[in-house]
This record gives C-alpha cells, sequence and structure tokens, in this order.
C-alpha cells in the first residue's frame, strides 16, 4: 500500500469519526471538535489529490575523468546535469510549450556558439539592457537567468562543458567541447566569477 | 592522529637520550594515553556532529511538529494583545464596558499562554542544538549578539505583562487608566521586537546576505536587515492580529453554541461579532503584505521565487486559495448572518446584493484555485494540446489571479460596509452625495481593477508586476480609506430605525466562527512549509547546504497531513488554556 493510499485512508477515518461525533453526541464541544476533524480530513484529502512531488536534493554527479573518454559521454552527463542538479528544466523547455518562462532551447547549439553559451551562464547580465526610463544614471535589468556556477546551483566548470556538450549534441551540431579540456580536481577554479562578485548569496561564506 | 604519532615519536627520542628507566615510563605512559588521545581525536572539530536523530519519528518530523506549535502559538501570544489592547482603548473612549471586559477576559489567557509558548521555544532549542548543531553553531556565530537582545525583551515584556494584567483592576480610573493603556502599547511595542528578532533568524536562513569582516555587532545586524525581514515582520504581524481575531471569534463561537443563559447567548454572539471584525480588518490588507514577500523573494533570487510559484511548489498555491477563498467566504457568511438575524427586517432589504456577493465571491474562487498546468492523462494533455486548457488556462495565470484577489477583497468590504449600514438611516443633508459617491467610487474601482487585470495578458512581466498589480493594489486601498471615512461620517448623525439583537444567530454560525479560525491556522502551517521548501536542500539558502538524509522536501499529501496534526493539536492547546483560565470563574459564578 503506497503512503498515498495509507494518507488517505487516515483522513478518511478522520472524516468519518467526525460524522459520527456530529450524529451522535450531543456535548457541544466534542461536535466542535468532530466539525474540526471533518474540515481537516477534507483538507488533506484535497492536498493528497493534486500531483504529489517530493524535492529531492540534486544528486551529485561523480565527475571521473577517467570514465569520459568521448564528447559524447560528455553529453551523456550533461543531459544528467541539464534535468538534475542544474535545475535548467525548471524554467526551459527543449521543444515548444506553452508554459515555458524562458527561452525553448531546442537547436540552441546550433544558434549559439559555445563561448557564448558559457558566458550567458556564467555571466547572465552581460548582454541585459540597461533601463533607461528614470533620471541619472542607467539601471540594469535584472537577468532572468541565475549564475549556474556559483551557489545555489554551483555547477563547476567541467559539469558546465558537459551541459554545453549536450546542448550541442541535441541540436544536431557537432560537439565542440574537447575531453582534454575538463580540469582534474585541484586545478584553477570552475568559471570566471567577476561579474557574479556582487551576489549576495555567493559571498557570504558558510562558517 | 597525524599529530598525534609525531608527538610519541619526539618522546621517543627524547627518551633515548636520557637513559632506559625514564624512556621506559614515558613510553608506557605514552601507551597508556593511547586511548584517550585517540578520544580527543574523534572530538576534535574536524569530526564535529553535524546531525543527531532519533527512531520512529525522525528529527525532521520532531522539529517540524514543534516548532508549528510554538509558532502558532507564539502567534497567538502576539496576536491577542493587540487584540486586548484595541479593545481597551475602545472601551476607554466610548465608555463601553463590555469591551474592557472582553479586552480583560482575553489578557487573562495571556499569563497562561505566555509559558506554553515559552515551553515549546524552550523545546524547539533544545531539539534544535541536539539535531542541528553545526547549523545552530553557524546561526549562533552571526546572530550571538541579538540573541541577548531576544533575551532582554523577554524580560521587559514579561514585567510590563504583569503590570498590564495585575494592575487591571487597580489602574481603572482617571489617570491610572491612561497609564494602563500605555503598558497596553508598551506590552505590544516589545512584543513586536520579539516577533522581528527572531523574524531576522528565519528569513536569513532564506535570503542570506553578504557578510564582511567586522564586529559581531555589525555581522550580526548585517544578516538582519536581510531582504525578506521586513516583508515577513509586516506580513506576520497583520496575520497575527488575523489569528488573534479569528481565535476570538472561535472561542466566542463555541461558547456560544453552548451557552445556558440569554445573557451567555448575548455576550458570546457579541464576542464572535468582534473576533470576525479584527479578522476581517486584519484579512483585507494581508494579501497586499504576501504580495509585497513574495516581490522581495523573486526581486533576491528568481530562482527561488520559481520554486515556489511555478515549481513543485505551484500546486501548494492552489491549496493556498482554496483555504483563502474559505475563509473569504466564512468572513462573508458571518456578516450576512448577522445582517438577516442581528437586525430584523434588513432580510430581504439585503437578499439580492448578498447574493450576487455570494456569486462574485464564487466565480473568483474558482479562477483562483484554476491551476496553470491541469492534471491530465497523456490523451487528454494530447487533446488540449499541452497540460495547459484552452480556455481555463487563461485563468491559471498571475493576472488573473491577482484581479479576482482584488476583487474579493472589494467584496468582502463591501460586505462590512453593508452591515455596518444596516439598521441605520442616514440623516445628513449630503447623504444622497455621499453615497453616489461611495457607489461610483466602488463602481471605477472594479471596472479599473479588472481592466488592468485583462490588459495585464499583454505587456510583460515586469510591467505587470512592477505597475498593474501595484496599481490594483492600490486602487483597492484606495477604495478602503475613502468609503470607511465617509460612512463613518455619514452614521455619525443617522437614526437607528432598528437595534441590533443578539443572540438570535443559528447555531451555523458558531461553525462558521470555527471554520475560519481553522482556515488561518491551516493556512499558516502550508505556508509555513512553503517558506521552509523554498528553501530546498539548503539549511542557508547558497550557504549552508543541508547534508542530512532529510535534505529534501516531502510533497504536499505527507506536509498536508502534518499541517492538519498541527493545527488539531494547536486548537487543543488554545482549548486547554482557555479552559484553565476560565476555571475560577466558572466556580466562582456557581457558587453564587
Amino acid at each position: 500500500m503506497s503512503e498515498v493510499v495509507i494518507l488517505q485512508l487516515i483522513g478518511l477515518t478522520v472524516i468519518g469519526c467526525g460524522t459520527l461525533i456530529l450524529l451522535f453526541v450531543r456535548a457541544q464541544f466534542a461536535r466542535v471538535i468532530g466539525f474540526v476533524a471533518i474540515v481537516l480530513g477534507l483538507f488533506t484529502l484535497v492536498a493528497l489529490s493534486v500531483p504529489q512531488m517530493a524535492s529531492l536534493p540534486p544528486v551529485e554527479e561523480k565527475f571521473d575523468i577517467a570514465t569520459v573518454k568521448t564528447p559524447t559521454d560528455m553529453a551523456t552527463i550533461g543531459q544528467k546535469i541539464f534535468f538534475s542538479k542544474g535545475q535548467c528544466a525548471l524554467c526551459h523547455t527543449i521543444g515548444p510549450s506553452e508554459s515555458a518562462r524562458c527561452p525553448d532551447l531546442k537547436g540552441i547549439g546550433a544558434k549559439l556558439s559555445r563561448e557564448f553559451i558559457f558566458e550567458s551562464l556564467t555571466q547572465p547580465q552581460a548582454y541585459i539592457y540597461l533601463d533607461y526610463r528614470h533620471e541619472g544614471v542607467p539601471k540594469e535589468y535584472p537577468a532572468r537567468m541565475p549564475y549556474i556556477n556559483k551557489n545555489p546551483i554551483g555547477l563547476s566548470k567541467n559539469e558546465i562543458l558537459s551541459v554545453i556538450a549536450f546542448l550541442q549534441q541535441m541540436s544536431g551540431e557537432p560537439i565542440s567541447v574537447n575531453v582534454s579540456e575538463l580540469e582534474a580536481p585541484g586545478q584553477a577554479p570552475a568559471a570566471p566569477v567577476k561579474a557574479a562578485q556582487s551576489d549576495p548569496v555567493a559571498v557570504a561564506q558558510a562558517h | 592522529m597525524r599529530h598525534q604519532s609525531g608527538w610519541i615519536q619526539r618522546l621517543l627520542q627524547a627518551g633515548s637520550g636520557q637513559g632506559g628507566m625514564l624512556s621506559g615510563l614515558l613510553m608506557a605512559a605514552g601507551l597508556l594515553s593511547l586511548p584517550a588521545l585517540a578520544f580527543g581525536a574523534d572530538v576534535s572539530p574536524a569530526a564535529a556532529t553535524e546531525y543527531r536523530d532519533i527512531p520512529y519519528i525522525g528529527s525532521r518530523n520532531l522539529v517540524w511538529i514543534v516548532a508549528q506549535l510554538h509558532l502558532l502559538l507564539a502567534g497567538f501570544v502576539l496576536g491577542v494583545p493587540i487584540f486586548a489592547w484595541l479593545c481597551e482603548v475602545v472601551a476607554w473612549k466610548t465608555g463601553e464596558k463590555r469591551y474592557d471586559k472582553l479586552a480583560k477576559e482575553f489578557t487573562k489567557l495571556l499569563t497562561s499562554a505566555y509559558a506554553t509558548t515559552a515551553l515549546f521555544g524552550g523545546i524547539l532549542l533544545f531539539l534544535l542544538i541536539s539535531f542541528y548543531p553545526k547549523l545552530m553553531n553557524y546561526l549562533t556565530d552571526i546572530f550571538f549578539p541579538s540573541f541577548i537582545v531576544y533575551c532582554l525583551l523577554f524580560l521587559v515584556e514579561t514585567a510590563t505583562l504583569y503590570l498590564y494584567w495585575y494592575g487591571w483592576d487597580a489602574m481603572q480610573d482617571g489617570g491610572k487608566k491612561t497609564f494602563h493603556i500605555f503598558l497596553g502599547f508598551l506590552l505590544n511595542f516589545f512584543a513586536f521586537f520579539i516577533m522581528i528578532v527572531p523574524n531576522s533568524w528565519a528569513t536569513f536562513q532564506a535570503s542570506p546576505v553578504v557578510l564582511a569582516e567586522g564586529s559581531d555587532i555589525a555581522r550580526a545586524w548585517a544578516a538582519t536587515w536581510n531582504p525578506t525581514w521586513w516583508p515577513v515582520n509586516i506580513h506576520r504581524l497583520i496575520a497575527n492580529v488575523v489569528l488573534g481575531g479569528y481565535i476570538c471569534g472561535a472561542y466566542a463561537g463555541i461558547r456560544y453554541l453552548s451557552a445556558r443563559s440569554t445573557e451567555e447567548r448575548d455576550h458570546y454572539d457579541w464576542m464572535g461579532y468582534v473576533g470576525n471584525f479584527i479578522g476581517v480588518f486584519g484579512l483585507l490588507p494581508l494579501p497586499f503584505a504576501g504580495y509585497w514577500l513574495m516581490r522581495e523573494i523573486y526581486q533576491y533570487n528568481q530562482q527561488m521565487g520559481i520554486t515556489l510559484m511555478g515549481g513543485f511548489l505551484s500546486w501548494l498555491f492552489i491549496l493556498q486559495a482554496m483555504l483563502i477563498g474559505v475563509l473569504f467566504l466564512g468572513s462573508n457568511y458571518y456578516f450576512w448572518l448577522g445582517i438577516t438575524y442581528r437586525i430584523p427586517g434588513s432580510e430581504l432589504k439585503y437578499r439580492k446584493p448578498m447574493l450576487s456577493m455570494l456569486i462574485i465571491l464564487l466565480l473568483c474562487l474558482g479562477v483562483w484555485m484554476t491551476p496553470h498546468s491541469l492534471v491530465a492523462s497523456l490523451e487528454e494533455a494530447r487533446k488540449m494540446g499541452g497540460t495547459h486548457h484552452p480556455l481555463l488556462g487563461v485563468f491559471g495565470v498571475m493576472s488573473a489571479k491577482m484581479t479576482v484577489a482584488n476583487l474579493m477583497i472589494l467584496v468582502t468590504f463591501m460586505s462590512f460596509i453593508m452591515y455596518w449600514r444596516a439598521g441605520k438611516q442616514e440623516t445628513a443633508t449630503w447623504a444622497k452625495v455621499a453615497r453616489s459617491i461611495m457607489g461610483g467610487v466602488l463602481v471605477l474601482a472594479g471596472i479599473a481593477v479588472i481592466i488592468l487585470g485583462v490588459w495585464g495578458y499583454f505587456v510583460p512581466a515586469i510591467i505587470r508586476i512592477n505597475y498593474f498589480s501595484t496599481s490594483q493594489v492600490l486602487i483597492v486601498l484606495f477604495v478602503m480609506l475613502t468609503i470607511t471615512p465617509l460612512t463613518a461620517l455619514l452614521l455619525k448623525s443617522a437614526k437607528t430605525t432598528t437595534d441590533m439583537v443578539w443572540g438570535k444567530m443559528p447555531p451555523r454560525a458558531g461553525y462558521a466562527l470555527v471554520l475560519n479560525a481553522i482556515m488561518v491556522i491551516l493556512l499558516m502551517t502550508l505556508m509555513g512549509y512553503a517558506r521552509s521548501s523554498s528553501r530546498v536542500h539548503w539549511h542557508v539558502y547558497g550557504v549552508l547546504r543541508d547534508s542530512s538524509q532529510y535534505a529534501f522536501s516531502p510533497a504536499l499529501g505527507y506536509a498536508a497531513a502534518f499541517m492538519a496534526l498541527n493545527t488539531f493539536c494547536f486548537c487543543m492547546i488554545v482549548a486547554f488554556i482557555f479552559w484553565v483560565a476560565t476555571m475560577s470563574d466558572k466556580a466562582k459564578a456557581s457558587h453564587g
């Protein structure tokens, strides 16, 4: 028996008890308790009737360079990251969708160079138009795209390159990212972070 | 252990130079000390315990229950003083003693309610220290100065409460009453700070900021002043007033249902009216505060905003719409029952407007509850061309929801005005003009809200959020701020045609009051889950990751079962507090 079914049974039992109290008990306080039980039971049943989605922490993809032999291997890892740790699919779709909040990424690997994709992921503010609709110095519109190389998503350079490999592969393009570009653990930091230094989340440090 | 072996080697080297006896003794001592050193190494900071757990229920679930009960009780003990103080001020200004009696009746609850809240706070603190030592160390390191402030605030709040409660009868006349009112103000003043200090800890977890090097106070202050601190402060302050009002209403409802004498029925009917009035008074601006909070969250981190509104928590907002919708319906229903039963002769006059308002409320609720993406089978989704329904999908977006939320607030406000004016004949010469102005303002506001809502579909989201939604809110606020004083002026010289009759409400009015209170409590538990889950797998968003086995947010159904359990437990605790506090009164009444 699944957890949802068990909870539904509990909810129904609570509603049943409440109904019995209202039908057969005359003491007012007990009747109010019965009424409250019915309301709470109904609330639980309604909550159980909507899609049940738990939010699981992203799986820590072990990026073992030794196992990555070809760009296709990178694209396979990139696909996993796209739909898990990278949280790309939260806003982007691959193919048209009415519910998409951000650009459709179908064919993006053919439209944009890998350098531009890398920059879009790590410096999303780079090409945002300025807001001139007020006096004084123009302000930056906040980018909808988060810094992918910074927390809370925090992809490493290897992971970002893999995602680019995936985007190129699913666009039918030859993968221009090379396995030799992958950094072994302990090498230079993941990505240029100059533009991200104003990101408060990025700067606060755990002690 | 590396450090330890180096120490032993140095000892051996020293021993070889000083003779066999000394080296033998040292070696023996060293060997004997090995287990102790090994134990010492285990408790070094590098190997510090990050989490602890308990069997069966699990640490996270236990903390969830205790934290939720503590928060609800805190809302209660911070909401009730506001409610009591407002009643006392009304009594002081109008000379109506029953308001003073009501204020005293609720202040009496505070002493036992404070103790219970502090008890749950203490339990929560011990559980957090035990189960989440790493997180608590981290937060203590940042917020240590505000912990001290919090303790001091509790001391002054407790002293003020004792003075306020025990001095009630002694400070009834003249200047003493004024001083007592001032004490009530101080009580709420300190209570406000007691609320906002822990809010800073919780909001920092959701929206942490840069912590530059500096003094302890400077770092604590920087962390306190995080982007969601003030939106949460204001939202909670208003929500506490709502909770206080509706719990007063529920208490009155239960006492009304079990009342045996006419006096009791009259008194508790009136108390229910006051509770519902204060609850609605707080409920009307509450969505605006919620909107501000959501906007700040989006501005702080779009990812978090999307997780809340469009990610795995999106269905939660359908449940929220359902609860708020029932709350609006329940509050209006109670007003309409009041017009029907308390003001004889009004039933026929107001039947049609009440029916129209009910239809508008139900239509608005239907729109608010329409999900963005429907639950559909693969076949159904193919037929619709996606999970977005071709017709209903139009109602699933924010532009529609903001519009209906504002319309529901307008309708509820009109219910309140209708109730206020029922049974009175305006005698002012300018009454007709005033009524025309009020009617015009209301109709124009309704049309403007709808036009902005429809227009919102055709402009970029940023324009809609920054200008259209804000304008809708301002229009509704304008209506309230125009019509309320105008009605008050109009009724100042009005002639009462039908006196209000208390104690004639049907039993379902009592149940409506209980239902409203349950909706508010459930909403608080639901939004607590939303706020906590929006941090996903982070203790402190983007800074301190949750690496425990509970680093996931459970699905809505499972969470709802906990919310229902917490709501039930809270109701039982409050019922117990009411029972204890009124025990002596009942004994006195039965003795004569």
